[in-house]
C-alpha cells in the first residue's frame, strides 16, 4: 500500500512541467487584463462620488442647507419615497410571487406590463400620467370625488416614484421568488404547514436576500426619481426637483449641497440591504462548498 | 354484510410525462411495504410524487384512508397537503437550507411531547453533533439522514422514500433501513421505497414491483419476483445473464441466472448446459465468467474458481424459469 504513494505522486509532479509555458503566460496575462477592466469600470462608477466630496465646501453646504425650511425637500422625499416603498410591498410582492410559481394567467403580458414602465422615458410616463390621473384624466375623475387630484400633491409625487420604482421591486423579487425551489415549499406543506405558514417559514427567509436588494433597488430609484416626478409633481418639492431648481438658480455650487444630501438621505438603506444580503446568502448557500 | 376493512393506501393512477406515461395500480395495507425496483428514468419519483398528490394525474386517483388524494372526481375535494399525512423523502434531498438540522427534523412536529423524541432519533441518525449544523453544510450521505429523519419524526400514514440510502456509507445502511422499517410498522402505515438497487429493494422487507418504461411489470414477493420473471423483461431487470431458446418453441426462453448455476451436469436439479468460456473477470470473491452455450447463445454465471478461457465446461441452471418476450 505504501509503495503505490510514491508512484502516485511521481506521475502528479510529471504532469506540471509538460504544462505549457505560453499558456500559462496567456493565463497571467488575461489576469492582468481583468484587473485593468475592474479597475476602470470602478473609477468610472465611483469618480462622480469623489468629484462630489471634492467640490464641497463645508461653507457652501451650510449657506444651502442652514436656512429655516431649506430641509423640507428631504422630508417630502422621504415620506413620498417610504409609502410608494410600502404600496410596492404589499401589492408588488404576491404579484412577483405568482409570477414566480407561474400562477397567473397571461403571466408572460402582465411581466410585459411590468417591465413597460422601465421602457418608457420617465419624462414620457409623467406626460402620461397627467393623462390618467390629472383632472381631466378618467382616474382623475374618480380621485376629483375624494378630493384627490394627480397633479402637484404629495398624492402626484408618491404615485410618479411608484411608477418609477416599482418595477425594479417587482422584478427583483420575481427573481428572488423564483430562485427558492417549489418542491422544498411543497415538502413544508406535506410536513404539516398551510400554505401561508410555509410561505412565512420557507419562501420568506429564503427569497429575504433577493427581496431586500429589490427593495433597495426601488428604493434609490424612489428617492431620485425625477422624470416623472418633474411633470406631475413640481410641487410639492421633493429632493430631486430642489437639485434642479437649485442648480437654474445658482448653478453647480447651489445644486451640490442638495446633491450630496440625496446621496446621504438615499443610499445608507441599499448599502445595508446589500451587505446583510450578502451575508446571509453566504450564511445558507456559501457554506455548501465546505 | 361486515365490509372488509378499506386498505389504507389505494392506487390506481396515470400520469403523461415527456418520454413515457406513467401507470400504477396496487394497494397496501397498514404496516404493509412495497419496494419498486426499476432503471432510472422508469418513472420512479413520478409515482411517488404522485402518491403524495403532487403532481396532476391524467387518469385514475389516488385515496389514503378512503379520503382522495391525487385525481378528479365528482363531489369531492382532494385532501390538502398537510392532512395528508404522507411523509416524502426526495432524490435528491431537499432540506430547508437555512434552518439547522434539528430544525430540519422536527419540522413536521407540532405537539410538545413529540419533540422529545427528536434528540433520540437524531441519536439513531448519527446526526447529534451535526444538530446545529446548517443543511447546506453537511455531505450528500448526511443530508440524506436529515431528509429520512425529517420524514420519520412527522405524523405519517404513508412514507414515500425515493433512494432514500444511496450516498450514506453501505456500513450504516442497515441500522437506517431498520430505524425506517421499525418506525413504519409502529405507525402502522404503508411504506413505498422506489430505487434501482435490487438488494436496496429487497432489503425493504416487502413485496417488490418491478417497473419498467413507466410500467408496473410485476409485483410479488421480494424472493418469488427475482425466481419466477414473468417476462423476459422482467428477468433482464432482476439481473439474469443469459436467455437460451426452449427447443422447438419460438419466443420462450430458458432464463439463466449467474447465482444459480452449479458446476458440473445435475440433470435433476435443472438444465445442463456445455459450452467454452468465451471470458473471465473478477467478481468480489468470485469471478465472472461469460458461456457460450452448444446453440451460440452467450450467458453469464458467477463461478467459485476461474476457468480459464476457452476451456470447455459444463454446469447445471437451477430451475430456470421458463420466460416470454
Amino acid at each position: 500500500m505504501r509503495s503505490t504513494a510514491p508512484a502516485g505522486s511521481m506521475a502528479a509532479t510529471g504532469v506540471v512541467p509538460s504544462f505549457p509555458i505560453a499558456s500559462r503566460l496567456a493565463a497571467k496575462g488575461s489576469t492582468i487584463l481583468a484587473l485593468l477592466g475592474a479597475l476602470v469600470i470602478w473609477l468610472a462608477l465611483l469618480g462622480p462620488f469623489a468629484v462630489l466630496i471634492k467640490n464641497l465646501s463645508f461653507h457652501s453646504i451650510r449657506a444651502a442647507l442652514g436656512p429655516p425650511g431649506a430641509l423640507e425637500p428631504l422630508w417630502v422625499s422621504l415620506g413620498a419615497s417610504a409609502i410608494a416603498l410600502g404600496a410596492m410591498v404589499l401589492f408588488g410582492t404576491p404579484l412577483a410571487y405568482l409570477l414566480a410559481r407561474g400562477r397567473l394567467p397571461l403571466a408572460r403580458i402582465v411581466e410585459l406590463g411590468i417591465i413597460l414602465p422601465l421602457m418608457l422615458p420617465p419624462l414620457v410616463i409623467g406626460l402620461l400620467l397627467i393623462f390618467l390621473i390629472g383632472p381631466e384624466g378618467t382616474l382623475g375623475n374618480l380621485l376629483a370625488d375624494i378630493h384627490l387630484t394627480g397633479v402637484n400633491t404629495f398624492f402626484a409625487l408618491i404615485v410618479a416614484e411608484f411608477y418609477e420604482a416599482a418595477p425594479f421591486y417587482v422584478l427583483g423579487a420575481h427573481a428572488a421568488f423564483a430562485s427558492v425551489d417549489p418542491r422544498i415549499e411543497q415538502d413544508a406543506t406535506l410536513l404539516g404547514d398551510r400554505p401561508l405558514q410555509a410561505f412565512w417559514r420557507i419562501t420568506l427567509p429564503l427569497a429575504a436576500p433577493g427581496l431586500a436588494t429589490g427593495l433597495a433597488t426601488a428604493w434609490a430609484r424612489a428617492m431620485g426619481a425625477f422624470g416623472a416626478v418633474i411633470i406631475v409633481a413640481y410641487y410639492p418639492r421633493g429632493l430631486p426637483n430642489q437639485i434642479f431648481i437649485a442648480f437654474q438658480e445658482f448653478g453647480l455650487s447651489g445644486a451640490l449641497p442638495f446633491a450630496l444630501l440625496l446621496v446621504v438621505a438615499a443610499l445608507p438603506l441599499p448599502v445595508l440591504a446589500y451587505l446583510w444580503s450578502a451575508r446571509t446568502r453566504a450564511r445558507v448557500a456559501g457554506t455548501e462548498t465546505t | 354484510m361486515s365490509a372488509a376493512p378499506l386498505p389504507l393506501l389505494e392506487v390506481d393512477l396515470e400520469v403523461e410525462r415527456r418520454a413515457v406515461t406513467v401507470q400504477a395500480g396496487f394497494r397496501l395495507g397498514a404496516g404493509q411495504r412495497l419496494a419498486i425496483f426499476g432503471t432510472s428514468g422508469a418513472g420512479k419519483t413520478t409515482i411517488l410524487e404522485s402518491i403524495a398528490g403532487l403532481t396532476r394525474l391524467s387518469r385514475g386517483n389516488v385515496r389514503i384512508g378512503g379520503r382522495l388524494v391525487a385525481g378528479k372526481l365528482a363531489g369531492e375535494t382532494a385532501l390538502a397537503p398537510r392532512d395528508r399525512q404522507v411523509a416524502l423523502v426526495r432524490q435528491p434531498t431537499t432540506l430547508f437550507p437555512h434552518l439547522t438540522v434539528e430544525q430540519n427534523v422536527a419540522y413536521g412536529v407540532r405537539q410538545s411531547p413529540a419533540r422529545g423524541h427528536i434528540a433520540d432519533l437524531l441519536e439513531r441518525l448519527g446526526l447529534t453533533v451535526l444538530a446545529r449544523e446548517r443543511g447546506a453544510a453537511l455531505s450528500g450521505g448526511q443530508r440524506q439522514r436529515v431528509a429520512l429523519g425529517r420524514a420519520l419524526a412527522s405524523p405519517f400514514r404513508v412514507l414515500l422514500l425515493d433512494e432514500p440510502l444511496s450516498a450514506v456509507d453501505v456500513a450504516a445502511r442497515e441500522a437506517l433501513r431498520l430505524l425506517t422499517i421499525e418506525t413504519s410498522i409502529e405507525r402502522g402505515a404503508a411504506g413505498i421505497l422506489v430505487t434501482h438497487d435490487l438488494a436496496e429493494a429487497q432489503a425493504f422487507g416487502g413485496q417488490l414491483g418491478i417497473i419498467d418504461d413507466g410500467r408496473l411489470l410485476q409485483i410479488g414477493g421480494a424472493h418469488q419476483v427475482v425466481v419466477s420473471p414473468s417476462s423476459r423483461r422482467v428477468a433482464e431487470l432482476v439481473g439474469y445473464g443469459g436467455f437460451i431458446p426452449v427447443p422447438l418453441t419460438a419466443g420462450r426462453w430458458h432464463a439463466i441466472h449467474p447465482d444459480r448455476v452449479l458446476l458440473g451436469a445435475r440433470p435433476e436439479r435443472g438444465l445442463v448446459l456445455t459450452g467454452p468460456v468465451v471470458s473471465t473477470r473478477p467478481y468480489g470473491a468470485r469471478y465472472e465468467c461469460v458461456v457460450s452455450d452448444r446453440s451460440g447463445e452467450q450467458f453469464t454465471i458467477h463461478l467459485d474458481q476461474a476457468p480459464g478461457a476457452g476451456e470447455v465446461c459444463t454446469l447445471t441452471a437451477l430451475d430456470p424459469p421458463v420466460v416470454e418476450a
